[in-house]
């Protein structure tokens, strides 16, 4: 297969820079290293690559890569039957990074998804055995965190206008609040016993609902 | 026969404390009138006077009513947008409530606002905000959205779209509507319309009574905490009930249907052709069905 007409193949070169070429080619993979400068040179520089790669810091193989890297490409476009003008490679470089772009990206939301799954998993002491159990069970606690966040936002608000509502005014805002606050609380607490229950948690964003309701109302008081 | 004068009596009940009748004089001087357009926007703001609203088919609005002294009446705006209202005067001597009797035509869209007085109107559409006072509406309208902290609600309207939220006082939802989301927090919540065809009813520790026939096709949710939710309905009523309690008692009181499924928790029936789908869930509230 190899002989000294013939150069070696890209594989046979790495193999024979990491020694990892089979014993039945290295004969004659070696007599043509020493017979052919071009072959030889080009072993050489993938040695010192897997070389600088070993030794060097984490931080390092981008320059060796980028010393090596305009020989590579011009031994990639010698083998390509149309090589690329210039631009094409400037093109072809844009839609790489753009390629990169969107991997990353996609890496990115695959890490944000796998996070936000971890935290609703540790949330949830025990899983659901129903698929559709537990979607429903994760679209209404969402339900609840979403009028969770606003009602303390609109609560917010009413503290600050609170001195400038009527007294009569202020008792019944802060009667209701205590009827939806308490059930709020005794649906929290029986969350607490029974937390892959569905119902509770379909309740808990109803009185949370009530709340908002109730704070947007007051909104409109002053 | 038996059946409407159950539901008037259910409805006579439901109102704990009875609104007014008549909020306003017709005989009252006239404020302010000027030409206005069908479709008029019309802002309306009396803080502690009660105000009247009537759609009528004249191309004008009348202001009627007398304004006690301390108050001060303001009137402004084009054939299709007005403003007016009457404001408290800064030198602390207002006493006593200006009552307002407005008449606008009949497709006009109010935004209207008090603090204790009473709201009533009909044939008028729009939004209808009072911290304490009451407010009744009856009559066509398009849209119905009614707000108050604690007053007591009526609505008997004919309109395809009602919103209500009161928190102690009762809420009645009567007439013909077909999409209708009410709640209060502590006051009861009554149905007594079989036009519904959505309905969202819910309240945190009021009761929900809901009287009457559930729509083929309709869709209702009822949700408490600790209040009940009672169907009183007519035998031959059509639907499906899913009714859920987490410590609440479930009671059927139509002993010849018996459950198509049931946990400890919940119970599911079918009655009819199951024409309407009926979802009510409570924490600790009972949830009671009961024949007429």
């Amino acid at each position: 297969m190899t002989d000294s007409h013939r150069h070696l193949t890209e594989e046979q070169r790495h193999a024979l820079a990491d020694g990892s070429l089979p014993a039945d080619q290295l004969v004659s993979a070696e007599t043509h290293r020493r017979e052919c400068v071009a072959c030889a040179d080009d072993v050489a520089r993938i040695e010192t690559l897997m070389t600088r790669a070993r030794d060097a810091s984490p931080a390092a193989p981008a320059r060796a890569l980028d010393e090596l890297w305009p020989s590579i490409r011009m031994r990639i476009e010698a083998s390509k039957v149309v090589p690329f003008s210039p631009n094409a490679i400037r093109l072809e470089s844009r839609r790489r990074a753009r390629r990169v772009g969107s991997t990353i990206m996609m890496a990115a939301a695959l890490v944000v998804a796998a996070v936000a799954l971890g935290v609703r998993a540790s949330w949830r002491p025990t899983p659901l055995s129903n698929a559709a159990d537990t979607t429903s069970l994760i679209t209404v606690a969402d339900s609840a965190h979403a009028y969770e966040t606003e009602a303390q936002t609109l609560l917010n608000q009413l503290e600050l206008r609170r001195s400038m509502l009527r007294p009569e005014t202020v008792v019944a805002i802060d009667h209701d609040l205590h009827i939806v606050d308490s059930a709020i609380a005794e649906l929290k607490e029986a969350i607490a016993h029974d937390p892959n229950n569905p119902a509770l948690r379909r309740l808990l964003a109803a009185s949370y609902r009530q709340k908002v309701d109730l704070l947007k109302r007051v909104g409109n008081a002053g | 026969m038996k059946r409407s004068f159950c539901i008037a009596s259910f409805v006579a009940g439901c109102v704990a404390t009875p609104i007014a009748a008549q909020v306003g004089r017709d005989d009252a001087p006239v404020l302010r009138a000027r030409h206005a357009v069908s479709g008029l926007q019309a802002k309306v703001f009396n803080p502690v006077g009660a105000v009247r609203l009537v759609g009528w088919d004249k191309d004008s609005i009348v202001v009627r009513g007398r304004v006690v002294p301390g108050h001060r009446f303001y009137f402004g705006g084009t054939d299709s947008a007005i403003k007016f209202g009457l404001e408290e005067r800064g030198d602390g001597k207002a006493g006593g409530r200006s009552d307002l009797v407005v008449y606008v035509p009949r497709r006009s869209q109010v935004s209207l606002k008090t603090v204790t007085g009473d709201i009533t109107a009909s044939d008028v559409s729009g939004w209808f905000y009072t911290v304490s006072g009451d407010v009744r509406l009856s009559g066509t309208a398009s849209t119905v959205e009614v707000q108050s902290i604690s007053g007591n609600v009526d609505l008997n309207v004919v309109t395809p779209w009602v919103h209500a939220r009161t928190g102690d006082g009762n809420l009645l939802v009567r007439g013909e509507p077909q999409d209708v989301d009410a709640s209060t927090i502590g006051g009861t919540l009554s149905i007594a319309s079989s036009t519904i065809l959505r309905g969202q009813f819910g309240s945190v520790s009021g009761d929900i009574q809901y009287a009457a026939s559930p729509a083929a096709g309709g869709i209702f949710d009822f949700s408490n905490h600790s209040g009940a939710i009672e169907f009183l309905l007519a035998r031959s009523v059509s639907g499906v009930f899913s009714l859920s309690s987490i410590i609440g008692a479930i009671e059927n009181g139509f002993s010849q249907v018996r459950p198509i499924a049931s946990t400890p928790q919940s119970i599911r029936l079918s009655f009819g052709r199951g024409g309407a789908q009926i979802t009510a869930r409570t924490f600790k509230g009972a949830i009671r069905l009961r024949p007429q």
